[in-house]
């Protein structure tokens, strides 16, 4: 019988359709080598015919014996209306929690926010974030929130609460008993005016305290400028930027703002070859010190003097030192464009730094009165008041709200006993802390991504924040309950409208008619109101505050301890979280507690142990002011000597995790002097014969080996100064033609036609805060793994950030050397490299990772069977395995193995928390929730690449440059990531990658990786107007 | 086989035998449970035990139970696979290689080295299975037939080349080791007094009759399987070491491997098989059989393989300095001063420093020290693998992820365990198998037992004038009186 042709039109049979127009476009091996008899020939042998029969059936009948699981999947009887299944929504809102500010852009999937970006629509944040933002998602489905309202222990309605809290507070007002609201600063008008309602309710008051003050800079500012406020810091508008013990970046009012200004102008090219030049004078490394371009040791008690030396430099006379005349001689020359910031808490400190930015001219330039903070309000004496008021019995009744004084004020142990003494005594908190468990009442306040607010950060910045979910809990808004007990009966989110219809409205002429404004704001997440007028500067009084500072810090002694905000942790309102607890710290790359860091001299000294294998790490006792705490000592390069510091917000009592729970409570080590808070004090020191663990992610190597016989140096990272760089912009980068030439290979290279994804990293503005690292692990599901894995050397972040430091051999400072005191620092994020030729790939026994016709390295979690050589092989270390089933995605039974778990203690608690229920609805649907025993990494956030295409497939157009981006690089506040297509020759991307300064980490070693770094030039010249 | 030898050298059976005898003495140790068995089998089954319950821990809660970190991300696990793999090497080499050679010696030592040289691949092959992190996905690396359309195995990875050399290796060892038991089960079962001995030693040996046709076929067979096994032995070692060289890392990137790892493997290998015969011709007095000659040969080539290994270390560090590639420099810089100095130390003076000693005659035919020094050298070989892997991983090219690895119990379970399931499955081996190959023994009893030789030695005195060239083997003697 003849072969018939069939055909379905005509390009078949004329055979012009080309091959990738079917959805797959690879041939499938396997089956062609099986078919192949029948696909080209039309023939099947009898045997190859009782082979797949064989096959197949025994084949069905293996499948038709296992038991398949079954999966339930209960669909929208009613969809919501915007919830498509499958499809994110994003709202814009603002976050305003434990004192830090950001605009954001939440993400929702199927009515459950999953990750939190930046608005890049704010004038404010500019679309940064700061990891402690990323985080914040999981506080959300935090399984010890509270449930409802508590009396004690006790669980009760809320009209109980509401009735019983309600005639207690109206048996104190009738009684003319004082009622206190005590919170930390309220950036939100509408909440200021539900308060100012229940005041005038009650006749109560409202006493600020913010845990880590800025009472000394607002003290400062009502006495020189006659209004008690932060002005705006302009860092992009400064060529020369001093920082005395200020860690502007990382801690100081509003980092995020701060650093997406300050690397404006550290990001050169080679059309720009210019950048600022920023000097930090400080005692112990901060984040912000270690992306400084100088930096100048002092005892802690000289960051307040070296103010005063500057002072006096500036003003024209000399201060007897010759590093802060220098750093005058550069500040007044750039006059105008010039900005000194202090991080002390010290009225008379900040006095004098305002007499130094007014004689520097940086008022109406650098540093603006036009628009002030609203986020730092809180004073020093409220507190102190708090105390005597409840001790005295004068106040009766008290309310905390965003506060936790029992753990943050110095006076924690004797509030505790006044508390007692209150009438009524009430919370607002969302969870249990320090404070919540004294009360009387617990009246828990939604969840701020339940809630509708206003935020206004700063004067004439208005945001709103919208609800992203349904109340999880029985909770309520604490200014709905505020209302209530006021008497209103109105909801908050009408009493928004009616303030802003009332109070923002009328200051606006943009638009015309409430409803366009407030639609708007909501769209967008913030409108902008200018006005507001420059302050006039006062003299008066600097000079007595002068001489009281040199009076002041004269006689601290060589022993000093300096207490400090950790980057992650905040004042410890953080410490609930886990992702931040889990969060290495920028400096010290510690993890889970805090510890005491100290000057290296000091350590060897005293044969102090800080083993980098076993993270073994000697106690130490540091007393000041009469308290003391036992903490490990950790020895940091480029540390004062006589400097010991130590990170507030850890050693929290009351929490329902004992894990989190971990270091010691330093506030009570805090002094008081004058009427602020003072961070700085005279300690004494004792060694003890005990050793702890310190879960540290990464030891104190050098990249540079001299024990090898001269120094030879890793390729790891490269870096220049500024005027190598203008002189040649390959600087630092000139090994790189070399290593590109003697590329060559023997095996034919991958065509990549479509796609060819890269990633540059710019190493000039990595500011190592780890807002990239969070907002991987919420986007990619990385779960957390504890402490006890983190001493194992088994955290699983995707992305980490290599801390580097380097020695004075790599600094041309003019003519000064001054060896301990010019460490440099360099920061790394580091991924996977998506190594074009990727040694992990070719080591997989099951082609569980591969590559990608896009320039991906991908991997197949199905497949992986965790041999783990590809970790091994992997010369980037950036390869995880699941050691454990850390989110209950097993294929065993979680719970009953969890069970088993909870006896072995093998599993951390929090590691056990990931896998309720309530926390596993933070898990990014996209990304796979990885089964213990296979390999993990970086994906280059494959699901957005996805998710980008098919968008762009939709609207029938080719993908643009910047359609995609990754989750690192939408945190990064100062925009040092950037992902694209190197096929693009339009991309921002193929414009680093083609970049002079652009280098691989050790290429050498020819693994073509599609990350590329941007060396980092560090402005080493003396800077001349 | 009826080969001239010449009487100078020392005969590979002491005593006075003849046939009857060798067949008694030889069969002996299966018909009787000797004192001691029952002592080392509880010990040594108990630890397998051990073993056992150690692979269970690990399944059940993860790879977390042992040690390792993300940066070392294999240590124990694999320094036991190839320790034991290495150990597995004598077996074939004794049986191929010196088969081919013509070298009597084996006789006495052959069957216990092949049996050896099985149970060793056997706790060997545990460890790739049960380092995956899904072992119960373990048949992922077998190219078998599946829907998964264009999944495939990845033919370029050498834990794959390791299926495939291990599997055929174990294969290869034993059709050998069981082709070579057949007539020495039907010698057994000849000799069997029970019925259900009689019927399951006469399975066991596949109704071996001894006809001539048969013994030729078992001739032909053995030459066979040694052809094929000859390539196996320098093929599987370095397959092995293909895991380790075809890498990227510093410390293991390197073209020495192959050579420098089947040198390791037969100094090891050998090394365990006197550890074994030691003991074996201790319990069942088998002094006759496996003499100080036999111990003498295998220390030659301790000494032997020994230096191989040194000189292999020593070309290690001088092209890691002569190369000027700053990762290797560092990565054996570190390997001999760094933090794990200690493991470098004792693989130098276990391995290099103490078969040294073997240069002298009176140290190679001393038993006491020989089998100290089948210890201590095993001992070393497993540091050897310990250094390679350990430190080359622990400090790579990032110092940033650079990070120290500490076994946990379960990692010091599964290794003491696995030496407890080697030596409960010989012990087995030794109490229902014959240790000593009674047919091949009895081959040689002709050209190389101190009988044979004594008898040739009259027969020429009297030919010759009385002369007698050796009287040293006490058997004239005894014929005298």
């Amino acid at each position: 019988m003849e072969d018939k042709v069939y055909w379905k039109g005509l390009e078949e049979l004329e055979n012009t359709s080309k091959q990738n127009d079917k959805e797959f476009a690879d041939e499938l091996p396997v089956l062609g080598s099986i078919m192949e008899p029948i696909t080209t020939q039309g023939s099947t042998s009898r045997r190859d015919f009782l082979k797949m029969l064989g096959f197949s059936t025994t084949a069905a009948v293996i499948a038709a014996g296992c038991e398949m699981p079954v999966r339930k999947s209960i669909p929208y009887a009613f969809k919501p209306e915007e919830v498509i299944p499958g499809i994110a929504n994003y709202y814009a809102s603002a976050f305003y929690q434990g004192g830090d500010y950001c605009a954001v852009v939440v993400k929702t999937r199927e009515g459950r926010p999953i990750k939190i970006d930046g608005n890049n629509l704010s004038s404010v944040t500019k679309g940064g974030t700061s990891a402690r933002v990323q985080a914040s998602v999981l506080s959300l489905y935090d399984g010890a929130r509270f449930k409802n309202p508590m009396k004690g222990k006790e669980n009760i309605t809320w009209e109980a609460a509401d009735k019983e809290i309600g005639e207690k507070l109206k048996s104190i007002s009738d009684a003319k008993g004082k009622i206190v609201i005590f919170s930390s600063s309220i950036a939100s008008p509408s909440t200021l005016a539900a308060i100012a309602e229940f005041k005038s309710a009650y006749g109560a008051e409202h006493l600020v305290s913010d845990a880590i003050s800025y009472s000394g800079i607002l003290d400062a500012n009502e006495k020189t400028f006659g209004t008690r406020a932060i002005p705006s810091y302009h860092f992009d508008k400064a060529k020369v930027i001093v920082g005395v013990g200020c860690d502007f970046l990382g801690t100081w009012v509003s980092p995020i703002e701060f650093a997406a200004d300050w690397s404006k102008n550290r990001k050169v090219s080679k059309e720009n070859r210019k950048m600022s030049r920023h000097i930090q004078i400080e005692s112990a490394l901060t984040m912000t010190g270690a992306s400084a371009d100088k930096r100048i040791l002092v005892k802690p008690s000289e960051e307040a003097t070296a103010v005063v030396d500057l002072y006096k430099a500036v003003s024209g006379g000399s201060s007897g030192n010759a590093k802060i005349d220098a750093v005058a001689k550069e500040l007044v020359a750039n006059k105008g464009a010039s900005l000194v910031v202090s991080g002390s808490n010290d009225a008379n400190v900040q006095m004098v730094v305002n007499a130094i930015n007014e004689a520097l001219e940086s008022y109406g330039s650098t540093i603006s009165f036009t628009s002030t903070y609203n986020t730092k309000a809180g004073s020093d004496k409220a507190s102190a008041q708090l105390l005597d008021g409840l001790s005295s019995g004068e106040i009766k009744a008290v309310i905390f709200y965003n506060a936790n004084p029992l753990l943050t004020d110095r006076n924690a142990d004797k509030l505790a006993d006044a508390i007692k003494k209150a009438a009524l005594s009430v919370s607002f908190s969302e969870r249990l802390d320090e404070t919540t468990e004294a009360v009387q009442y617990v009246c828990p306040d939604s969840n701020w991504l339940e809630s509708w607010n206003d935020v206004s950060p700063k004067t004439g910045v208005y945001n709103v924040c919208q609800p992203t979910i349904t109340k999880l809990f029985d909770t309520r808004q604490a200014q709905e309950t505020l209302l209530k007990w006021s008497g209103s009966k109105e909801n908050y989110y009408d009493f928004i409208r009616a303030h802003w219809e009332k109070n923002v409205y009328p200051k606006q002429s943009k638009y015309s008619g409430f409803n366009a404004l407030w639609d708007v704001t909501v769209h967008d997440g913030e409108v902008v109101i200018e006005g507001g007028s420059e302050a006039k500067f006062s003299a008066s009084g600097v000079d007595s505050a002068a001489s009281a500072v040199s009076a002041a810090y004269s006689n601290l002694g060589d022993t000093q301890l300096k207490l400090y905000e950790s980057v992650a942790m905040g004042n410890g309102y953080w410490t609930d979280n886990p992702f931040l607890q889990e969060l290495p710290d920028p400096i010290t790359k510690v993890t889970w507690g805090n510890y005491v860091i100290v000057p290296i001299s000091w350590r060897k000294k005293n044969k102090v142990t800080n083993d980098l294998e076993l993270k073994d790490y000697t106690l130490v006792k540091v007393t000041a002011n009469g308290k003391s705490v036992t903490l490990p000592a950790v020895a940091v390069p480029g540390v004062a000597d006589g400097t010991f510091a130590i990170c507030l917000g850890y050693g929290r009592k009351a929490t329902n995790n004992d894990e989190l729970k971990v270091g010691q409570n330093a506030y009570p080590l805090l002094a008081l002097l004058g009427d602020n808070l003072s961070y700085v004090s005279k300690a004494t020191v004792e060694v003890l014969s005990q050793t702890e663990k310190v879960a540290i992610t990464q030891s104190h190597h050098n990249i540079t080996l001299k024990d090898l016989g001269g120094v030879k140096k890793r390729k790891v990272v490269k870096e220049t100064t500024l005027p190598e760089y203008v002189k040649d912009d390959a600087a630092g980068n000139e090994d790189r033609k070399e290593i590109l030439e003697e590329m060559v290979t023997l095996y034919y290279e991958h065509e990549k036609n479509g796609h060819h994804w890269n990633m540059s990293v710019d190493l000039n503005s990595c500011i190592g805060c780890g807002a990239c690292v969070t907002a991987c692990n919420v986007e990619n599901n990385v779960p957390v793994v504890g402490k006890d894995q983190v001493i194992r050397s088994r955290e699983m972040h995707w992305l980490r950030i290599d801390r580097y430091f380097t020695y004075s051999e790599m600094i041309q400072d003019g003519t000064e050397t001054l060896p301990g005191e010019n460490i440099d620092v360099v920061f790394q994020p580091l991924m996977c490299q998506h190594c074009d030729n990727a040694p992990c790939e070719n080591v997989c026994p099951v082609a569980a990772t591969n590559h990608s016709s896009e320039g991906l390295n991908q991997m197949a979690y199905n497949r992986c069977i965790g041999t783990r050589y590809c970790a091994n092989n992997c010369p980037y270390k950036v390869r995880r395995f699941n050691w454990y089933d850390y989110q209950g995605a097993d294929a065993f039974d979680g719970k009953r193995v969890s069970k088993f778990w909870a006896n072995e203690g093998l599993l951390s608690q929090t590691t056990k928390n990931q896998q309720e229920s309530l926390s596993r609805m933070v898990l990014n649907p996209d990304v796979t929730v990885r089964s213990r025993g296979v390999i993990e990494k970086c994906s280059f956030c494959v699901q957005r690449i996805q998710e980008g295409k098919l968008t762009a497939k939709k609207e029938n157009r080719p993908l643009k440059d910047g359609d995609i981006v990754t989750a690192c690089q939408t945190a990064c506040p100062t925009n040092a990531i950037i992902f694209g297509d190197k096929n693009d020759k339009a991309s921002q991307v193929i414009i680093k990658v083609m970049d002079k300064r652009a280098f691989g980490v050790i290429e050498e070693i020819h693994t073509m990786p599609n990350v590329t770094y941007l060396t980092k030039v560090r402005n080493r010249e003396e800077s001349k107007a | 086989m009826h080969a001239y030898e010449s009487d100078f050298r020392e005969p590979l059976i002491n005593g006075d035998k003849n046939y009857t005898i060798i067949t008694d003495e030889l069969v002996r140790p299966t018909e009787k449970t000797y004192r001691g068995w029952w002592l080392l089998l509880i010990i040594f089954g108990t630890l397998a035990g051990f073993f056992v319950f150690c692979l269970c821990w690990t399944v059940f809660y993860g790879i977390g139970v042992w040690g390792l970190n993300k940066t070392v991300d294999w240590a124990w696990d694999i320094t036991n696979f190839v320790w034991w793999i290495g150990i597995g090497h004598a077996g074939t080499l004794i049986s191929a290689i010196l088969l081919l050679f013509r070298q009597r010696f084996r006789t006495g030592i052959n069957r216990a080295a092949e049996a050896m040289t099985i149970f060793a691949v056997i706790c060997a092959g545990m460890f790739p299975v049960f380092h995956m992190g899904r072992v119960w996905d373990a048949f992922f690396i077998f190219p078998y037939p599946n829907t998964r359309g264009p999944l495939w195995l990845n033919f370029n990875s050498p834990l794959l080349w390791d299926v495939f050399a291990i599997s055929t290796y174990f294969t290869v060892s034993l059709l050998f080791w069981y082709s070579g038991l057949m007539p020495d089960f039907a010698t057994i079962r000849d000799r069997a007094k029970g019925k259900y001995r009689k019927m399951i030693y006469n399975t066991l040996s596949f109704g071996w009759t001894g006809t001539a046709k048969q013994w030729q076929r078992f001739e032909s067979l053995s030459l066979i399987l040694a052809g094929l096994s000859t390539p196996l032995v320098l093929s599987v070692h370095t397959i092995v070491s293909f895991d380790f060289a075809t890498s990227v890392i510093p410390g293991w990137h390197t073209t020495i491997f192959p050579p420098y790892f089947v040198a390791g493997a037969i100094f090891s290998g050998f090394a365990m098989v006197e550890t074994l015969m030691l003991i074996v011709r201790k319990v069942f007095h088998l002094e006759d059989y496996i003499t100080i000659n036999h111990i003498e040969s295998m220390n030659k080539i301790i000494v032997l393989t020994g230096s191989i290994v040194g000189i292999a270390y020593i070309t290690e560090l001088f092209i890691a300095w002569y190369s000027g590639f700053l990762y290797e420099q560092f990565a054996f810089y570190n390997r001999a001063l760094g933090k794990y100095w200690w493991a470098y130390t004792m693989m130098m003076s276990c391995n290099v420093l103490s078969p040294q000693l073997y240069w002298f005659k009176p140290f190679r035919r001393n038993l006491y020290i020989t089998f100290i020094l089948s210890i201590f050298v095993n001992i070393g070989m497993w540091f050897e693998r310990f250094v390679i892997i350990v430190t080359s991983l622990a400090d790579d090219y990032l110092p940033s992820s650079w990070a120290y690895f500490q076994p946990t119990w379960v990692d010091v379970g599964i290794f003491v365990g696995s030496i407890g399931l080697f030596m409960t499955l010989f012990l087995l081996f030794a109490r229902f198998f014959p240790v000593i190959a009674i047919a091949e023994v009895k081959a040689i009893f002709r050209i190389s037992s101190a009988t044979a030789k004594a008898e040739r030695a009259k027969a020429a005195g009297t030919a010759n004038g009385g002369f007698v060239g050796h009287t040293t083997f006490g058997i004239l003697d005894k014929d005298a009186k």
